[in-house]
């Protein structure tokens, strides 16, 4: 089977980090031995019982020695607006959920666009350990947000590409026109065609990118989520059009083909 | 997996309590299964629960060429409870004949098919592909969908047309068949009389009540249907008012189901009058609630000296 295991894990710590965007970190040390990058986690806080689903968090960071999970949320509903209060005590996680990016390019495009930057730093890691040309483009809405910028700096020892929405950091506007040149130029290294473009974010982005890179020639694999129950594969609740029909987005994806998805 | 833990899947705890009951005919080695649609055929759960463990394992409502369901957002979550509009999505009845009900004889699960059809035929032509197998132990006929627009629902608030397919139903098989009621009804023992005259060996109850919510700030309804079911804690009093009234009304053992989470939940089920119970939304919350409802069942009857879970059923004191 998949492999699945419900772990409690107590909570580290819980830090904001930008305008309703915070840090969760995670003693789950199961999970954080076995995830692989685009796997995802779904949380239940036994403090929140009337809300009797569990939301899925994407990973922004591990530590599989120390047995840490980092995770990256926006206060977006009824569940996340609650969250900046937990300082201590327990959650349960079922995970690793979900397949994993296509990480064997050896020269990569990586697209985050708002907190889509986290569940692409994984990823990242693993391109930039394998030798692999990464360059990143990053988004947000202002320069606050871009709460990902330093650890994707400190991973690439140089400055990701970054848009603002406001124009208060990098180039003003949406990030698709960076991602535009980019396939244009090539790589910064050498200025090779990329082989592959990962993308998170808003949905309007994934289906930009998407166009860009399908025009470039470039396979681009996205990370889908969706409302979501069971988080196992069992409901049929989060599923995804593609062209191979409705698919679920807990274990067939979260990453999907670009292509074979129904924007 | 490239991890080093191992994960084993929860079995229920030894007890003293005689825990099996009988449904209509099918033999269960305790009182609980799952609800249809939120189990799938198991599979997806046996990281966390040992299925063949449970009283039986109810399939997701399948029927003969497979169906693409409703659009999404397909759920959303209301206070102690979520609405769903899946739309019985499923790949139609050989691939579950073939891929999954296999698997469940393998491991040993008993399993209850949950049939769901646009059309009295095919209600009807879905029963004859199972009945060719060995592999089904029961059956449970879907006639209280609210998510889709032919069959289901719209089949099962009328006693003229529940009379009509669970005639059918019966004649194409031999096997214990459960009719599940709609609780979306004036008079749910007008059409719970309608089924046991027309041959069900037993009544579960109740699926989803049918409701709504809506996103005020794009004044659009959260689902994208409009409309779905409400399940979870949030409907267990209506769940148990029915079970109640129907176990009253009729002769034919109950599978009751609405909201159910832990064993204290369970047996106020039984004391209502089921004989049988099952675990729906709850599984999404926790993936060990089939069996923490065994459990908790066995550990109430240990506490009050009760020796056969057989004498929970009706036992209301009133």
């Amino acid at each position: 089977m998949a492999g699945l295991a419900n772990e409690r894990a107590r909570v580290l710590s819980n830090e904001e980090v930008g305008p309703g965007l915070h840090v969760l970190s995670l003693e789950s040390p199961g999970i954080a031995g076995s995830i692989r990058p685009g796997q995802f986690v779904h949380m239940r806080i036994p403090s929140l019982e009337s809300h009797v689903l569990r939301r899925p968090f994407s990973v922004y960071a591990h530590d599989a020695d120390a047995g840490i999970l980092d995770i990256l949320y926006q206060e977006v509903g009824s569940v996340t607006k609650l969250m900046p209060h937990m300082s201590d005590g327990f959650v349960e996680l079922i995970g690793p959920v979900g397949n994993t990016w296509n990480s064997a390019a050896r020269r990569a495009l990586i697209v985050g666009g708002g907190v889509g930057a986290a569940p692409l730093f994984m990823l990242t890691e693993q391109l930039v350990a394998s030798g692999s040309a990464v360059d990143v483009v990053l988004g947000a809405q202002t320069e606050k947000a871009l709460v990902c910028r330093e650890r994707y700096e400190r991973l690439l020892g140089r400055n990701p590409e970054c848009a603002t929405d406001d124009g208060t950091y990098g180039r003003a506007g949406f990030c698709t026109s960076l991602v535009e040149e980019r396939l244009r130029e090539g790589t910064f290294g050498d200025g090779g065609p990329y082989e592959y473009v990962a993308v998170c974010g808003p949905v309007p982005l994934m289906r930009i990118v998407a166009g860009l890179a399908a025009d470039a020639g470039v396979p681009c694999e996205v990370s889908m989520e969706k409302r979501m129950a069971c988080g196992v594969g069992a409901c049929l609740s989060c599923v995804v059009d593609t062209v191979d029909g409705k698919r679920r987005s807990c274990v067939d994806g979260p990453i999907f083909d670009a292509q074979e998805v129904v924007w | 997996m490239n991890g080093d833990t191992v994960f084993t899947a929860m079995t229920p705890a030894q007890t003293s309590v005689s825990m099996s009951v009988d449904l209509g005919g099918l033999s269960m080695k305790n009182p609980v299964t799952v609800a249809s649609g939120t189990f799938a055929a198991g599979r997806e759960y046996s990281d966390f629960v040992d299925v063949a463990a449970l009283g039986a394992v109810t399939t997701k409502g399948v029927s003969l060429h497979g169906w693409e369901g409703n659009a999404s957002p397909r759920i959303a979550e209301t206070p102690s409870g979520m609405l769903n509009s899946i739309g019985l999505q499923n790949p139609g009845v050989n691939h579950l004949i073939e891929h999954e009900l296999p698997w469940l004889r393998q491991v040993g699960a008993t399993t209850i098919v949950n049939v769901s059809g646009h059309s009295f035929d095919e209600y009807v032509n879905v029963i004859e592909a199972l009945e060719a197998t060995d592999l089904v132990d029961a059956y449970e006929i879907n006639i209280s969908c609210p998510n889709v627009d032919a069959g289901g629902m719209t089949i099962g608030t009328d006693p003229k047309s529940v009379e009509q397919v669970v005639a059918l139903c019966r004649k194409a098989t031999k096997r214990p068949m459960i009719v599940k009621l709609t609780p979306n009804v004036t008079d749910i023992t007008e059409i719970a009389r309608a089924a046991e005259a027309s041959g069900a060996d037993a009544l579960s109850l109740i699926n989803t009540l049918l409701g709504m919510a809506i996103d005020v700030r794009t004044r659009r309804p959260q689902l994208a249907r409009g409309v779905g079911g409400l399940s979870g804690p949030a409907v267990k009093p209506v769940a148990l008012r029915l079970v109640w009234e129907t176990h009253k009304a009729v002769s034919v053992p109950l599978l009751g189901m609405g909201g159910i989470s832990n064993g204290t939940d369970a047996v106020e089920f039984m004391l209502a009058g089921a004989t049988a119970v099952a675990v729906g939304t709850a599984n999404f919350t926790n993936p060990f609630a089939t069996v923490e409802v065994i459990d908790g069942i066995a550990e109430y009857c240990e506490t009050y000296g009760v020796k056969d879970v057989n004498e929970l059923i009706g036992a209301l004191e009133w």
